[in-house]
């Protein structure tokens, strides 16, 4: 059987990458996106120099601040990061449909298996990729090329933030054998721990472990483990794993907010943009999911359905609300929230022979129709409907 | 929680309304009824008793108003049944106590229940005639049942709006802003004309409204001093003869019986005293207290510490109620009772804090139906309206708590703004206190003072001759024991008797070491044991060698010993007096004074007075005594002013006295700048102070520990930790232990008991498995009692007879515990074995059909020296063997001095590496932060001052259990060496 050939691409800081290339002028000045306008903001992204002085994702900003006095603090902008990535997606499906991205974080993973005829050798193709990227996008890249996900993604981890990286079929448990187990992708803390009571704290000491001892320690983990340690992993390139399976649309506040009336503004807003983008879609969606990121770090999420799905903003918002009602239980404010709306059914193209809508539902599609046309013409925000003030 | 105005501000408010008179109902409880009465007194104002009564949940609710005092013990009665009893029907309780009652009610269902009942009956129509006001009127012109007009107030004034809401999102547990429903509640007391034109309809109405509060006469209950109840088998008076001879017993046995004149004569003066004040019975039922515990003791030690101001009564010691004797250490009577004193004295008695509990439940028990625990009313201090308000507000718990930290500190600092000084904080990061903190700190301090709940007073207990429902209504507090609704200003008003019986952990301390003394065959004999004799006590003592012994081992006390080098029983009472919060400079003159510092008293009079305590004033009733003594002041009026000097928010009260105080001085020709320094040593007894009995009586306990420290060490650091609490973490006592020259031997599951022991050989002590963090009470008992039927004989036979949890054996593994059933197998391997265990455990679990074959172990590696230590500092919080510092040697630099060696760079700048046990927060006069911290390293303790510019620096990395290298100048005062800080670095 034919070797795979597996290339993991990384954008290393990905928003601070995308920041600077927006802005050449932050170039080398050490750099935090974070909501700046939230006085509660965790860190979003950070660039090399603010993470060797100690600032981490999740951070809280005030903390991270200290950290790195001279950081310059932007306030992420996930529509940018949206569309960097589309760009980058764009380009290396030139190579292969094979193409598994992440979240708006500059991961991509290739499978170039069998592409030799047409591109050349896999690492002329993510030589030739970092180039191109490097040259009309201005991103750099790391890149490493490895038979499967799990040890390519680990020869990231060793270059990164700059540099290539290459394992060899065959070579991948010579590879791992001295790095720490922290190194390895799906190990969780409590396993580090389990195993550093058993005094083994690299890869290849865990590899050192039969399957037997294994299932001793980790029971039903033993399996994964055991492969993982060896830098077997099977697990294919998922295209479009990241697909649009939903729509998305969040707020985060300036200030978090107890209020109750302030949410249900802002879902209102929220909720007629998801379901302007339905209507766009020509997408019906059965489920409205509401969630509540609280100031203190922890997150709700509580969904409505409805059978026959709708891209009515009244009936989502209806919907939204109500899980909303459900989502906020707790005393404590809110730093931002979203709705997702996702199970989509196609709206029919096909008219109706009956009107099987009230005459309120009419004059609604009427009012939501004439939005959209504002909306298309002067931009989202120039009209809103007055559940929104 | 249900109204924001305090009974003062709704009194004053209603006098300047022009009203005449005002009632207090509050809901179910009567909690401020001497509040009330006080301020009713105070604005001249009629005081109309009640409460407003609920049944059940969904039930409607009556107002109650006492006509005369049959009707006061009636609604008690009800109240109590209502709080302490399920299956409580309130139409039902109505009827059986009518007499002396007025019921308001505003439901129809209900007065239709009630109409052909001795209830006597009133409608309740609100603060305005609405259409249900009205359908009551017609019900009532029809039953011919008066009707009045009730405004149910919950504030004095509608500014006070913004914190009614804000209690009533703390009440009901829920975010700002609440609800309108609950908004529309807020009503404000209004003129009686507003009410007169809103029933200007029906003008009938606000006149029988008037005609009902003429006809509630009671004016608040008068029992006198209400006393236990004392049953002998003999006549009449026989409490006055059973307490003459109980004491003349006592003090066979206390002093032989050829009694001396002066005990005699004390005797007989004190017994005088306590019969024509009524007080026998008191201490008999004390001593009955006392003694019950002696029998139901099944250690047969059990000790107690009778103090306060009743441990200066002869009798009492006599009773063995308290330990020190009045007459050998000048303990004046009359600070604990006078016929001139009006209140209730109160004897406070400590016992073992393990075994309060079970006495306090015999109490109950035998008492049952005529005794009930006091109340304290837990009002908003600042620390806690902040943290409620920010909830409120919806804020995050740890942001919450990182604020208020801060507040400690602080406390204290008046005349600035909560705000300003808390941005002014060093440990406060810079923009913390933005976005919604001003609006809740600003919102926060209107809180403070105002009732947040009922809780339980730590030890006060009163016992009645009646049931005590007939003086004060009863509820059940959270854990199951009946409690009064007033607090013990409250009793004490009431002329209720308490008995105050405290736990206390130094009695157990004592106790456990004597007990460990004598399971090693060595006699131990209490009867005639005199530590403050003993010489070896005494230079401890006096040396500062008192960390863990009770009341003076704190750092500060610690450096007033050294500093004051004298060791004597006498110097200790006055020490421990006189260090107190408000008391710096005149604990500094004292120190000069002690040790010949020329001095002379403010004003010749005060020679009677101070002299024992070189001029100053150090305990309670020498402020009382000055002002008998310089300003005219009557006893009682002394005594007030020595009460309120220990009360908190004191300010206004404090005014009257000062003009009273200066005008009395003045008319005896004391100039100003007297008056003045004597007033500013008055007003050094803010927050807490001592009297000299309850000093005395600490100061013998602080003795019998200082002695037990000194010659039986081992001993006492076991009983010591074993009992936890104390002054510093059990982390500190090991260092101790160590610098005493103890061993400490690794916890084991074959030879740790539970609490710490002493090891067989000389100067060891084992730890007990209560130190291994995350391990249950339940798995330790589990591990003592499978060892009785032998020692475990390998980690398999441990695991397979305890079964322990997971993460416990993991614990106990790395805390060394099973170190001696490794047989030449290293930790990694007994991990490998636990894992193995619980494999099968788990296996047994899903009744698998297939025996569990386990594959050969991996040869595991041992984790290294230093590995293996972090997992016993993780496991324990301490070291057994070596100071957490060893860890940090290559980081401590040459330079570095040991702890010990301090005293030899007298005045010199120095850098030594220091572990951070403890750390006390101080404000400057200016209000500036500054704190002393103490530092160890593996050879001795020192204490360091951070001033406020230091301080300000590194407050941010300053926290308790870390290393540092720390620079500053050696200091000495009088013998006692501390270090100012410079600069500090984490190692």
């Amino acid at each position: 059987m034919q070797d795979r050939a597996i290339i993991h691409f990384n954008v290393t800081d990905f928003a601070v990458a995308v920041e600077r290339i927006k802005d050449s002028s932050l170039k080398d000045v050490p750099l935090i996106v974070a909501a700046t306008r939230a006085s509660r903001a965790v860190v979003y992204d950070m660039s090399e120099e603010a993470y060797g002085d100690g600032v981490r994702k999740g951070m809280r900003l005030t903390l991270a601040r200290k950290y790195c006095r001279t950081a310059q603090v932007l306030a992420p902008q996930p529509a940018l990061y949206r569309r960097a990535m589309m760009e980058l997606v764009k380009r290396v499906r030139v190579f292969t449909p094979l193409v598994e991205q992440g979240v708006e974080d500059g991961h991509l993973f290739l499978d170039v298996t069998g592409t030799h005829r047409l591109f050349g050798p896999a690492p002329y193709i993510a030589w030739r990729l970092r180039k191109q990227l490097q040259r009309e996008l201005g991103l750099d890249p790391v890149w490493s090329l490895a038979s499967n996900k799990l040890v390519s993604k680990v020869a990231s981890r060793m270059v990164r933030p700059f540099g290539e990286y290459i394992v060899g079929a065959g070579e991948e448990q010579a590879f791992l054998a001295p790095l720490p187990l922290s190194m390895l992708p799906g190990i969780g803390p409590k396993e580090i721990q389990l195993l550093a009571d058993f005094n083994l704290s690299r890869i290849g000491q865990l590899a050192g472990l039969s399957r037997e001892q294994l299932q001793v320690a980790f029971q039903e983990r033993s399996s994964s483990l055991y492969d993982a340690s060896r830098g077997r992993d099977g697990s294919v390139v998922l295209p479009g794993k990241t697909g649009d399976e939903h729509v998305t649309r969040g707020h985060t506040f300036a200030q978090d907010t107890g209020m109750y009336a302030e949410l249900k503004s802002v879902v209102s807003i929220l909720t007629h943009e998801v379901g302007r983008i339905l209507r766009q879609r020509g997408l019906l969606g059965r489920r409205m999911g509401v969630v509540l990121n609280y100031s203190d770090g922890s997150r709700t999420i509580r969904r409505t359905t409805h059978k026959g799905g709708s891209d009515n903003d009244f009936l989502l918002r209806r919907l939204a609300l109500a899980a909303l009602d459900k989502a906020w239980g707790r005393r404590v404010r809110i730093r931002s929230c979203a709705l997702v709306c996702d199970r989509f059914l196609p709206r029919s193209r096909q008219k109706t022979l009956f009107v099987l809508s009230t005459p309120r539902q009419l004059q609604q599609e009427k009012v939501l129709s004439a939005m959209d046309r504002v909306s298309r013409r002067f931009g989202d925000g120039m009209i809103r409907l007055g559940t929104a003030f | 929680m249900r109204g924001c105005s305090s009974p003062e501000k709704l009194c004053e408010h209603a006098a300047s309304l022009g009203y005449s008179g005002l009632a207090l109902t509050d809901h179910n409880s009567l909690a401020g009824l001497w509040p009330f009465l006080a301020a009713c007194k105070k604005y001249r104002l009629r005081p109309v008793i009640g409460v407003e009564l609920t049944g059940a949940k969904e039930d409607p609710g009556v107002v109650c108003l006492a006509v005369d005092a049959v009707g006061y013990g009636n609604i008690c009665n009800i109240l109590s049944k209502g709080l302490c009893e399920t299956g409580f029907v309130l139409e039902r309780e109505l009827i059986r106590h009518a007499a002396g009652i007025v019921v308001l009610c505003d439901s129809l269902s209900l007065l239709e229940k009630l109409k052909n009942t001795p209830v006597d009956l009133v409608a309740n129509l609100g603060d305005r005639p609405t259409e249900q006001a009205g359908k009551l009127r017609q019900w009532t012109q029809q039953h011919s049942i008066p009707a009045v007009a009730v405004p149910a107030v919950r504030m004095a004034n509608t500014n006070e709006a913004p914190l009614l809401n804000l209690l009533e999102a703390i009440r009901t547990n829920s975010r700002l802003p609440v609800q309108a429903e609950t908004s529309s509640l807020s009503v404000c007391l209004e003129a009686p004309g507003v009410y007169w034109n809103r029933f200007a309809v029906w003008p009938d109405v606000m006149e029988e409204t008037d005609k009902l509060a003429g006809r509630c006469r009671f004016r608040g209950p008068e029992f006198g001093i209400v006393m236990p109840p004392w049953k002998a088998d003999g006549a009449e008076n026989s409490a006055t003869k059973s307490l003459r001879g109980a004491a003349y017993q006592g003090a066979c046995k206390r002093y032989g019986t050829d009694l001396s004149e002066a005990v005699v004569e004390r005797l007989e003066h004190e017994l005088h005293v306590i019969d024509s004040m009524g007080f026998s019975s008191y201490f008999l039922v004390v001593r009955d207290i006392v003694g019950q515990s002696f029998v139901g003791s099944a250690k047969g030690s059990t000790r107690i510490c009778g103090r306060g101001s009743g441990a200066a009564s002869l009798v009492a010691y006599c009773l063995e109620i308290t330990n020190v004797c009045p007459i050998k250490y000048n303990l004046y009577f009359e600070r604990f009772l006078n016929p001139g004193r009006t209140d209730p004295p109160d004897i406070d008695v400590d016992f073992s804090w393990d075994e309060r509990d079970t006495i306090l439940e015999q109490v109950l028990s035998q008492y049952s139906g005529h005794v009930a625990m006091v109340a304290t009313i837990i009002r908003f201090q600042m620390r806690m309206a902040i943290r409620e308000t920010a909830r409120v507000y919806g804020l995050p718990s740890g942001e919450i708590s990182r604020i208020s930290k801060g507040l400690s500190s602080i406390h204290g600092i008046c005349g600035e703004p909560l705000l300003a000084s808390l941005q002014r904080m060093p440990a406060m990061a810079r923009g913390s206190l933005t976005d919604v903190w001003p609006e809740i700190i600003h919102l926060a301090s209107q809180l403070r003072g105002i009732p947040r709940h009922m809780s339980v007073h730590p030890g006060g207990v009163v016992i009645t001759p009646e049931p005590i429902s007939n003086y004060v209504p009863v509820q059940v507090a959270a854990k199951g024991v009946p409690v009064i609704q007033w607090d013990k200003d409250g009793a004490e008003e009431a002329g209720l008797v308490k008995i105050d019986l405290l736990g206390n952990r130094s009695l157990g301390v004592i106790r456990d070491c004597i007990v460990s003394i004598e399971e090693t065959g060595r006699s131990f004999d209490e009867e005639y044991w005199q530590p403050e004799e003993d010489p070896q006590t005494r230079a401890a003592v006096a040396a500062g060698k008192t960390m863990a012994c009770f009341y003076i081992e704190s750092p500060a006390m610690r450096l007033l010993q050294k500093k004051a080098g004298t060791g004597d029983f006498e110097q200790l009472v006055l020490q421990s007096s006189i260090i107190r919060p408000a008391a710096n400079e005149f604990v500094r003159e004292y120190i000069r004074r002690l040790h010949g510092g020329e001095w002379q008293h403010l004003h010749p009079q005060l020679a009677l007075v101070l002299d024992d305590t070189f001029g100053l004033m150090v305990y309670q009733e020498d402020v009382s005594r000055v002002a008998v003594a310089l300003a005219g002041f009557s006893h009682a009026q002394a005594d007030g002013l020595r009460k309120v000097m220990s009360k908190k928010d004191k300010l206004l009260q404090l005014k009257d006295y000062q003009s009273a105080f200066e005008k009395g001085c003045a008319q005896r020709g004391i100039k100003p700048e007297i008056r003045a320094q004597l007033w500013q040593m008055m007003l050094s007894f803010n927050g807490y102070s001592f009297c000299k009995p309850h000093s005395a009586s600490y100061a013998r306990v602080s003795f019998q520990a200082a002695y037990l420290k000194t010659h039986y060490p081992a001993e006492f650091m076991a009983a010591v930790i074993s009992n936890q609490g104390g002054y510093y973490s059990t982390f500190a006592y090991v260092s101790e232990a160590k610098r005493l020259g103890l061993v400490i031997a690794s916890p084991c599951v074959n030879n740790s008991e539970i609490k710490w022991k002493k090891e067989q050989r000389k100067k060891s002590i084992r730890v007990g498995l209560m130190a291994v963090k995350g391990v249950a009470v339940e798995t330790m008992e589990r591990i003592i009692n499978s060892r009785k039927a032998g020692k475990f004989f390998s980690s398999v036979d441990f695991l397979q007879r305890v079964s322990p949890p997971h993460d416990e054996c993991r614990a106990l593994i790395q805390a060394g515990a099973l170190d001696t059933l490794a047989c030449g197998r290293n930790r990694s391997q007994l991990f490998w074995e636990l894992a193995q265990f619980h494999c099968l455990a788990k296996n047994k679990k899903s009744r698998s059909l297939f025996d569990v074959q386990f594959p050969p172990a991996p040869a595991l590696q041992p984790s290294g020296e230093r590995e293996l230590l972090r997992q016993e500092y993780g496991a324990l919080g301490f070291l057994c063997r070596d100071h957490p510092l060893v860890l940090f040697n290559r980081h401590r630099g040459q330079n570095s001095t040991r702890v010990c060696d301090l005293e030899q760079h007298l005045g010199r700048r120095v850098s030594f590496a220091g572990w951070l046990i403890s750390g006390k927060l101080v404000s400057t006069k200016t209000g500036e932060v500054m704190e002393f911290l103490t530092f160890e390293d593996e050879t001795g303790i020192v204490e360091t001052v951070f001033f406020p510019r230091v301080y300000k620096r590194y407050a941010r990395i300053l926290s308790s259990g870390s290393a540092y290298m720390v620079t500053g100048c050696v200091e000495e005062e009088y013998g006692a060496i501390t270090v100012t800080v410079h600069c500090l670095r984490s190692l």
